[in-house]
């Protein structure tokens, strides 16, 4: 909200995963977030990755094969 | 038809409404208050009420009051403050609070506790009724020093207001008192005195 940048999401099948991609994440210093899965893509209590849309291929990439995700898709700003 | 002043009192929250509305029964016999939730208009019925107006009300759309008052004979401006109107319903009047005693949230799995209070910390800095106060202390500090995963949504939420007091003693315990990178190094003394005149306080 305060800044401009886009965002996408990252949604993962289990939280372990999305876990285990934040710490990969971490090692190779690719900028990311994790939040809660925005309710206006599920009422489960979950969590997500945020990142940049710039960063998306660097980050796909560094995660490719590693985890499990279930959907990549923008986070529309409220 | 005496002159009718006319208050738009829309967007405001109390004691705003009431102090309008009373400030405009003392040049006017007739006034007219538009308010937009039922808070306001509560509390600018009672200051009809209890100033011996006459009070009438017309719900309009959009959730939209005109409330009409009409002095009375017995009209005093002197006999209330406004803010003796906005018991009801109106903000409570001490500090919403939430305290960090941890940098986890909740017991039993440090790791999935570490995730919660990463997710609770950035749902709280979205959220539009944001605390006044927020405490830390024990591992709570870790949650506000340099390498913290949660420091933009505490930058963030001080930027917008929120006061974030950072046990002194506790980042002395852990010798991160230098890496402080949010918030201002607190006492026993603050610590105590918020918690004790809050009118909610929240542990995650």
């Amino acid at each position: 909200m305060k800044d401009k940048k886009s965002y996408d999401v990252i949604l993962f099948k289990a939280v372990s995963y999305a876990l285990k991609a934040e710490k990969i994440l971490k090692n190779e210093k690719l900028p990311h977030k994790l939040i809660p899965v925005p309710k206006h893509i599920s009422s489960d209590c979950g969590v997500c990755l945020r990142i940049q849309v710039d960063a998306r291929d660097k980050i796909m990439a560094a995660l490719e094969d590693k985890v499990d995700i279930e959907q990549v898709r923008a986070l529309e700003d409220k | 038809m005496s002159d009718i002043i006319i208050v738009d009192a829309r967007g405001l929250s109390c004691p705003q409404p009431v102090v309008l509305a009373k400030q405009a029964l003392e040049s006017s016999k007739k006034v007219k208050v538009i308010v937009d939730n039922e808070t306001a208009l509560e509390n600018v019925k009672r200051l009809g009420n209890k100033l011996g107006c006459s009070v009438s009300v017309e719900a309009q759309s959009g959730g939209l009051y005109e409330i009409q008052l009409i002095r009375g004979a017995d009209f005093n401006k002197d006999q209330l403050t406004a803010a003796e109107f906005c018991e009801t319903g109106a903000a409570p009047s001490g500090p919403f609070v939430i305290v960090f005693a941890e940098n986890k949230m909740g017991r039993g799995n440090d790791e999935l506790g570490t995730v919660l209070i990463k997710a609770f910390l950035h749902t709280v800095a979205g959220q539009a009724k944001k605390p006044d106060v927020m405490i830390f202390y024990n591992t709570g500090v870790k949650l506000t020093v340099q390498g913290s995963d949660v420091l933009d949504d505490l930058k963030q939420l001080e930027s917008e207001g929120v006061q974030i007091l950072v046990c002194g003693t506790c980042l002395n315990y852990f010798e991160i008192k230098d890496k402080l990178a949010a918030g201002v190094v607190s006492n026993m003394y603050d610590i105590v005195e918020i918690m004790s005149s809050a009118s909610r306080l929240l542990t995650p």
